[in-house]
């Protein structure tokens, strides 16, 4: 590994150099120091190669020829190459259609829950009225309900409205985000209350005080809120298990797991076309906005 | 909070238009709340005092079904396995996300750096359909690449999912490969509100790198810590979708867990009632687990 003086070579070097060391000391220390330092680089490099390996196993198989696909040692590099597997997908499940339904599902659930998550935490930092505090902590407990224990009765429901196999079973339970009203509201108390004052003064309804000077200072937690709602939208299974049974209204994660089973002990590889169709879209997505989705769930994971 | 107003007809007026802005902003999110979240609550209590089936009406039987759970072995064994894996989960996540960050954080190459931190977090991206089904592949004993390659190392893996005794830790596995990430960053977020200054007082003064991390580092870092504890027990208590793709629960119902069990009585075998009872059970374990941490953090974190 390349021997960048890091930040942290500096701070701990600074105080020692301060101090009268003796150099061949300090020197013997700073040697040690880099071979610890390359031992870890390596120890890291090994632990990344081997979290993506199965990744690129499943990517190469999925664009080998089936005939020399799940060869051992396996063929990681896919020469010659060939979209045969994939066009097999298309053929065996209504892939497209299934994409249309999860981004369908995905993009109501988050926009939806994120607009009457605003307007609710908008009314718990700013509008003071009789009984905010008492409704925010009922719908606070809410957090510690599972979804398992409201799946039932809301099956029950979706059953008699007859929603059952049609996606509004998926996304109108998912309208309702009790963790990003508290996310946004404990944002808002943080952004000084001077500001809406001042629009106030000028003549600001509540609504052009919520949208336009609130929100878009509440940018990093909007999207942190997207990201962790988009994630748990695009992967319900659960949900997607028990409500969706027509292939044509599956959602991906169903229809995947629907066309593993209906290959039985048939080629695998194009499961694992199937599978490369649904992960490489978020591969991309991920490395396009990798600052946001960190920075974001690391935000998340310490203010929440 | 804000709402101090003098007692003149004129505030008067102001506060109730107030309360009526208020009340119109959190509508959407208390009527969707009452709908999806409250109602089915209850629901959900009302219905394990019923015998109901979805087809003939529900019928009233007391509390015959919170009298069935202690007899229930299948229950007890459900529960024994997601207790063992929420451990394992928490153990496992906790320890390697500590020192993954800790690692990162040491100043290593950038463009390391940045793989490791990519390679880390992406499959947490990834739906659980799609990672069960990769690993099934992966951890096949006879084409897939974990066998192949530790065999080259001259040990012969157990057939994962055959064996009952290995086919929950090779779960734990997935999970942990899955979501170290998420744990990963919220430990990594956390290290870096770990004043640096501290940590240089504390070499000054004599301290050795070891002695730092534990009376300086681990110290700052309880709050962080036990914040992914609660996160990560109440995560994998609820455990289900690789259960459901991979094992089915088997072999022996080794991998059973609470949620697969309530899927299984609730969906499968439709027994509504008894169903709800259970997501009862697990409701009310995952609250006293977490009021016990909660209890239990005022002894160990720092500024609890």
């Amino acid at each position: 590994m390349p021997d960048i003086p890091s930040p942290v070579a500096e701070i701990a070097g600074g105080p020692a150099a301060q101090r009268p060391v003796p150099v061949t000391g300090f020197r013997r220390w700073l040697r040690r120091f880099s071979v610890f330092r390359f031992v870890l680089s390596l120890v890291l490099l090994v632990i990344g190669l081997l979290m993506i390996a199965p990744l690129i196993w499943l990517i190469s198989q999925s664009l080998v020829e089936p005939i020399s696909a799940f060869l051992l040692p396996p063929k990681w590099i896919p020469i010659p190459f060939t979209l045969e597997n994939f066009r097999d997908v298309v053929n065996l499940i209504p892939i497209g259609r299934m994409f249309l339904n999860s981004l369908l599902v995905t993009v109501i659930s988050v926009v939806g829950s994120l607009t009457i998550a605003s307007l609710a935490a908008y009314a718990f930092s700013r509008i003071p009225f009789a009984g905010r505090d008492r409704l925010f902590i009922l719908m606070l407990t809410a957090l510690m309900v599972p979804g398992q224990l409201t799946i039932i009765p809301i099956f029950i429901m979706m059953r008699k409205l007859g929603l059952i196999d049609h996606l509004g079973s998926l996304f109108l339970p998912a309208l309702i985000n009790v963790f990003a009203i508290f996310f946004l509201r404990q944002y808002f108390n943080s952004i000084p209350r001077d500001l809406d004052e001042a629009a106030r003064i000028d003549g600001a309804g509540h609504l052009r005080i919520l949208f336009q000077i609130l929100l878009p200072l509440a940018g990093p937690a909007l999207s942190a809120l997207a990201i962790l709602g988009f994630e748990a939208s695009w992967n319900n299974y659960f949900g997607a298990l028990i409500f969706l049974s027509t292939p044509e209204r599956m959602t991906l994660p169903i229809g995947l797991v629907s066309l593993a089973a209906g290959q039985g002990g048939g080629p695998a590889v194009v499961v694992f076309a199937g599978i490369t169709l649904v992960v490489v879209p978020i591969l991309v997505v991920f490395l396009a906005f990798q600052r946001n989705f960190v920075e974001s769930v690391a935000s998340v994971g310490i203010r929440g | 909070m804000a709402g101090n107003t003098t007692p003149s007809s004129r505030s008067g007026q102001l506060r109730q238009r107030s309360r009526l802005a208020g009340w119109l902003f959190v509508s959407p999110a208390v009527l969707l709340f009452l709908i999806f979240v409250l109602g089915p609550f209850v629901a959900a209590m009302a219905l394990s005092l019923f015998s109901y089936d979805l087809l003939t009406p529900p019928k009233f039987v007391g509390f015959k079904n919170f009298g069935q759970l202690p007899k229930d072995s299948l229950l007890l064994r459900s529960l024994g396995n997601t207790f063992l894996f929420a451990f394992a989960s928490v153990v496992t996540h906790l320890v390697g996300g500590m020192l993954l960050a800790l690692a990162v954080n040491r100043g290593i190459n950038k463009v390391l750096s940045y793989f490791v931190r990519t390679a880390l977090f992406f499959p947490f991206l990834i739906s659980w359909a799609a990672v069960s089904l990769l690993w099934k592949y992966v951890l096949d004993p006879t084409f897939g690449i974990f066998a192949f390659y530790v065999g080259k190392l001259g040990i012969t893996p157990p057939l994962w999912f055959t064996e009952p005794r290995w086919a929950l830790p090779a779960i734990i596995g997935i999970d942990w490969w899955h979501t170290i990430g998420y744990t990963f960053l919220i430990m990594l977020a956390g290290l870096q509100t770990v004043p640096s200054e501290m940590i240089e007082a504390a070499r000054v003064d004599g301290a050795n790198r070891v002695q730092t991390f534990f009376n300086v580092t681990v110290p700052l870092m309880t709050p962080t810590l036990f914040f992914a504890s609660v996160i990560t027990f109440i995560g994998a208590f609820q455990i289900f979708d690789p259960i459901q793709i991979i094992t089915g629960g088997g072999p022996n119902d080794s991998t059973i867990t609470a949620v697969m069990y309530l899927y299984q009585t609730g969906f499968q075998a439709f027994q509504i009632g008894y169903a709800s009872t259970i997501a009862l059970v697990i409701f009310a374990v995952i609250m006293l687990v977490t009021l016990l941490q909660f209890w239990g953090s005022r002894k160990w974190v720092h500024n609890a």
